[in-house]
């Protein structure tokens, strides 16, 4: 009797410590895979390899761009127009593949707010980011062990006011 | 005793693999049987293998702190900023003095969170109310240094300057590799040239970097020494095309400078 009692009272508690595991479970290959998805991506974007998709830290280069990282923040200078609007603050992640020849595609964004809540920004502001994001044409591919290897890259914009203040990685 | 070889622990068991040992030495079985499933993990960070392998860790006990943390990597590695976030709190929440350091410096490497991981480091130091915090994921940063450099982006030059003269007062310290390029930068930004200098040259003797030759021949051009100026700009350029400038396998250091600017100065 005091043993299912007991139980009884444990179980709220059993059942709270249970459900502040949030469900993280792994859908794809690898964290951060982009599968193809005919509605966005372009049908005409191969891979060299679909099976082996490397990360853009995996040759130990970092981010690799004719004229290194300064060049994409002149792009992002020179094309995108601050958006004037209120709670416009917080970071928005785009990425996406860079293939074996340096060509991109399957963009992906996810945005937060200062203090890392998922929120969805201005789309005049995310709109622009991808538009420039996908014109930049100095991706360098990546060479592991002597070949060219399709990866993943990502960019991040930390936004202030509607304004780019810093490009990251 | 017991509490002198806990601490003694602590940095061990941090950031890295822990000792699982550690924990049945704590009593603590539960830890150290989810321990005991990861102490072999062939895989890599990214793969669903390793984030399964993890998983089974945690539902064997719901509070190992490294299994969090070792699930986040990927995450912080591939941006994803809400993932990582959700996962290295867990890991502070559950063992708060051995994660909240390395978050904090994430937090500005990755995401330049410049307040948050000025919380997180100051929590720290009031914690342990010494030094002896840890230093940056890759080793190359303390982690007050990495405060002084957050104080310096939210442009708060002189807090950023003040922090980093204490801690080279320290007899305990031992001075990073880009130490005395951050501060004599920071010095540069407030036009204390003479300062500037006195550190770039410091910095000179323990790690030659373009970038400290490039702030030297910006001084010597604010001098007008053009002899000077002119040999430091190709000394910059040369130690940049032999590989000598600052770099991170996945993002940029503080106060970076670009080839393209070395040759535009």
């Amino acid at each position: 009797m005091y043993r299912n009692f007991l139980l009884i009272l444990l179980i709220p508690f059993l059942a709270g410590c249970q459900n502040s595991i949030k469900n993280l479970t792994t859908t794809t290959k690898s964290v951060g895979d982009i599968t193809y998805n005919n509605t966005i991506d372009k049908k005409d974007f191969t891979l060299c390899d679909s099976n082996n998709i490397k990360q853009y830290h995996n040759n130990q280069k970092g981010l690799e761009y004719k004229g290194e990282k300064i060049a994409i923040i002149e792009e992002f200078s020179q094309n995108y127009v601050p958006v004037k609007c209120s709670n416009c603050d917080g970071l928005i992640r785009i990425r996406f593949i860079v293939n074996c020849k340096g060509e991109t595609d399957r963009f992906r964004l996810i945005s937060m707010n200062e203090k890392y809540e998922e929120i969805t920004f201005n789309s005049k502001i995310t709109k622009q980011l991808l538009t420039i994001c996908k014109s930049l044409n100095g991706w360098i591919p990546k060479k592991i062990e002597g070949k060219e290897k399709d990866y993943y890259q990502y960019l991040i914009f930390k936004i202030k006011d509607g304004q780019i203040i810093e490009i990251m990685p | 005793m017991k509490k002198f070889l806990f601490f003694i622990l602590i940095p061990i068991c941090s950031w890295g693999q822990p000792n699982c040992n550690f924990y049945l030495y704590n009593k603590d079985t539960l830890q150290y049987k989810a321990c005991k499933t990861v102490e072999y993990v062939p895989f890599y960070q990214y793969t669903k293998q390793y984030q399964e392998q993890f998983d089974r860790a945690l539902k064997i006990c719901p509070y190992f702190a490294y299994g969090y943390k070792a699930k986040s990597t990927a995450y912080l590695k591939s941006g994803d900023f809400l993932t990582w976030k959700y996962l290295i709190d867990k890991a502070v929440e559950y063992d708060t003095l051995a994660y909240i350091g390395y978050r904090g410096w994430c937090k500005y490497q990755f995401f330049r969170d410049y307040k948050g991981a000025i919380a997180d480091i100051e929590y720290l130091e009031k914690k342990y109310n010494s030094i002896s915090i840890g230093y940056s994921a890759g080793g190359e940063y303390h982690l007050i240094v990495a405060k002084s450099v957050c104080y310096s982006a939210l442009n708060d030059k002189n807090k950023a300057i003040e922090v980093l003269e204490k801690l080279f007062t320290n007899k305990e310290y031992n001075v990073g590799p880009y130490d005395y390029y951050q501060l004599a930068v920071t010095y540069f930004q407030v036009q204390d040239y003479v300062n500037a200098s006195k550190y770039l040259n410091k910095q000179s003797e323990i790690n030659e970097i373009a970038e400290n030759a490039y702030y030297k021949a910006k001084i010597a051009k604010i001098n007008g020494n053009d002899v000077i100026y002119l040999a430091e700009k190709n000394r910059a350029i040369q130690l940049y095309n032999d590989g000598k400038m600052l770099f991170d396998d996945y993002t940029e250091h503080f106060n970076k400078v670009y080839l393209a600017t070395i040759i535009k100065e």
